[in-house]
């Protein structure tokens, strides 16, 4: 029973990772918390939603496409929301991603309406398997194993590769990294494609889960956005984690002490932590110049 | 900075309110139903964005809760209305010091708090109030909503016609001076000091731990009137309406209209109410014109509305912001 609910914590969880991770990323190059994300993803997901079922590609081909379209919308939304706004106050930002949330959702119901649609996961036809005596749907291992490798493929590629150094020089000191010759514009541009990439998948992972409409991301959005802080906002790694936790302690709040109140407890939880480690559980302090 | 030029500041800040109460006086005595209804709603929108003001704008802590706060204020005066028979004069100002301990209490676990931690923890505050509120069916009616009684002055019911402006336009006037009065005085000069550094602040002496607790039961106060008002002009308040949408449209209003400014506050209420209003007829655009000029604004008027008004002193909004 125990195990049951933490895998499908897990599954829960790592789509608020994923989420998390499409918004520290963008956190850490620009500053700015992207409330967009959510439509985003949802954006993407209905773009992948559309290459299947109205031009009855294979998912193979699907999932390229979206990647490639989350990618392009996401140094898009940097080019033209956010670049102007760079210098100008952070909340500035901010106020601009919630519009460009609004305006998403409005244009996302004018092309696919308001109704709810099915979105057919790769791995539909797959049988219910077992895991150390745990039954686990192929949905949630697929959900799970995806967002653990696009983590591993993001902290490699921040790592390990000269366009992925080059941001994290340019997220740390902007007037620094330009003096070294790094395309500042280009790395906040390169963030901002890993994250919608990141949301992207998050959506195409959800929408099999849950029914695809245009109000699929709000509450993931939040969540994604709570986790990332329970776990601490200074490392992807720390992210992951939060998002994780996050999953786990909802359902197992939720089949344990209250169903209703299963994600007030948690959001309860979670100022508990902050109160205790206002950094998050991993984060660290960011030390400042006075 | 502390601008050396408060007092033409609050010159100018007394003459708009004068044009505004004659704006709203002649509007309530002549003006027609839906009008008024949206007048109504600036109103109220307007002493939310000012008392989120003092806390986001003057301190500089973000809240992602104050829809929590405007529930509050809402169903307390409600339910002291309709189950205790309180006048609404006597249950809104009781609603609103609720709201203020329950403000008070938020800001301690949120004294080490910043930022987006901060954000996410008022968040919480938002949606555990949303849900306490369903789920104490006894008292609050739950999802079903709560029936409010119709607000009575001295044997006069306020529901009809213009009535109720005078009520909201009238508080709407007095928080304005009391915020005005605040930001020009010593416990405005202190949180403006603590939005820039809360360390330079703590080194001239200020308390930074009262000062933000001032600062967050002050802008729970606000909110909880205005929470309260609402209750009182729609008569039916239901949970649903007090989500977390509502807590971010609020911190969108005070920036639209310009942060840390007292008529921006009322400038981005304004825009709140009347933008999606003036779009209503187009089927799927409200969102996404009110959304396209969230941007607009953001990217063409980074000081926010109230920045048009200061252009021809562009020195000085450079200080001011």
């Amino acid at each position: 029973m125990i195990s049951q609910l933490i895998i499908g914590g897990l599954a829960s969880g790592s789509l608020y990772a994923l989420i998390g991770i499409a918004i520290v990323l963008v956190l850490q190059a620009t500053e700015v918390p992207n409330f967009a994300q959510g439509e985003m993803a949802m954006f993407a997901t209905f773009v992948a939603y559309t290459l299947l079922a109205t031009y009855g590609l294979s998912w193979w081909l699907v999932f390229p496409a979206t990647l490639a379209f989350a990618a392009v919308q996401g140094v898009i939304v940097q080019q033209v929301v956010i670049r102007p706004l760079l210098g100008a106050p952070i909340i500035n930002a901010v106020i601009a991603t919630l519009g460009l949330n609004l305006a998403l959702h409005s244009i996302a119901g004018m092309i696919w309406g308001n109704q709810t649609n099915v979105l057919t996961s790769p791995v539909a036809h797959l049988p219910v398997f077992q895991l150390l005596g745990v039954n686990v749907s192929p949905d949630s291992a697929l959900t799970i194993i995806v967002s653990v490798a696009m983590i591993i493929l993001f902290t490699l590629i921040l790592r390990h590769t000269r366009a992925g150094i080059a941001l994290r020089a340019a997220s740390q000191n902007q007037s620094v990294a330009k003096l070294m010759g790094i395309a500042v514009s280009r790395s906040f541009a390169m963030a901002w494609a890993m994250g919608a990439m990141a949301g992207a998948v998050a959506g195409m992972l959800v929408a099999p889960i849950l029914f695809l409409d245009v109000n699929l991301m709000g509450a993931l959005l939040i969540k994604g956005f709570a986790g990332a802080v329970l776990g601490g906002l200074s490392s992807l790694g720390a992210v992951f984690v939060g998002g994780l936790l996050l999953g786990i302690v909802e359902n197992l709040l939720g089949a344990y002490v209250s169903g209703t109140f299963s994600e007030a407890l948690s959001f309860t939880l979670i100022i508990v932590v902050l109160i205790v480690a206002p950094n998050g559980i991993f984060g660290r302090v960011k030390s400042q110049k006075v | 900075m502390v601008s050396p030029a408060i007092p033409a500041a609050a010159r100018r800040d007394r003459l708009l309110v004068a044009a505004v109460a004659v704006f709203v006086g002649a509007m309530a005595l002549f003006g027609g139903g839906y009008f008024v209804y949206l007048l109504n709603l600036i109103g109220i929108f307007s002493l939310v964005a000012i008392g989120l003001n003092i806390l986001t704008g003057f301190s500089g802590q973000t809240s992602l809760g104050h829809a929590g706060f405007f529930a509050v204020g809402a169903y307390a005066s409600g339910v002291l209305a309709q189950r205790f028979g309180l006048p609404f004069w006597l249950a809104i100002p009781v609603a609103g010091a609720l709201a203020t301990l329950i403000g008070a209490a938020i800001a301690l676990p949120a004294l080490r708090l910043k930022n987006l931690y901060l954000a996410i923890a008022t968040l919480g505050f938002g949606i555990v109030t949303q849900k306490l509120i369903f789920e104490w069916r006894g008292v609050t009616g739950g999802g079903a909503g709560l029936q409010v009684p119709t607000p009575q002055l001295f044997g006069v019911p306020l529901a009809e016609g213009s009535r109720m402006t005078w009520i909201i336009w009238a508080t709407l006037l007095a928080g304005t001076w009391a915020a005005s009065q605040l930001a020009s005085g010593r416990t405005g000069r202190a949180l403006i000091m603590l939005r820039e550094s809360e360390a330079a602040a703590g080194c001239i002496g200020i308390h930074v731990a009262r000062y933000k607790v001032v600062a967050f039961a002050l802008s729970a106060f606000y909110t909880a009137v205005a929470g309260g008002l609402y209750a009182n002009l729609v008569r039916y308040i239901n949970p649903e309406s007090f989500s977390v949408n509502m807590s971010i449209m609020f911190l969108a209003m005070i920036v639209i209209g310009g942060l840390g400014s007292v008529r921006g506050a009322l400038l981005g209420a304004a825009f709140y109410v009347a933008v999606p209003e003036a779009v209503r007829g187009f089927k799927e655009a409200p969102g996404l014109i009110f959304g396209i000029s969230l941007m607009l604004v953001m990217i063409l008027l980074p000081g926010g509305l109230i920045s048009v008004f200061r252009r021809r002193k562009p020195a000085r909004a450079a200080a001011a912001a």
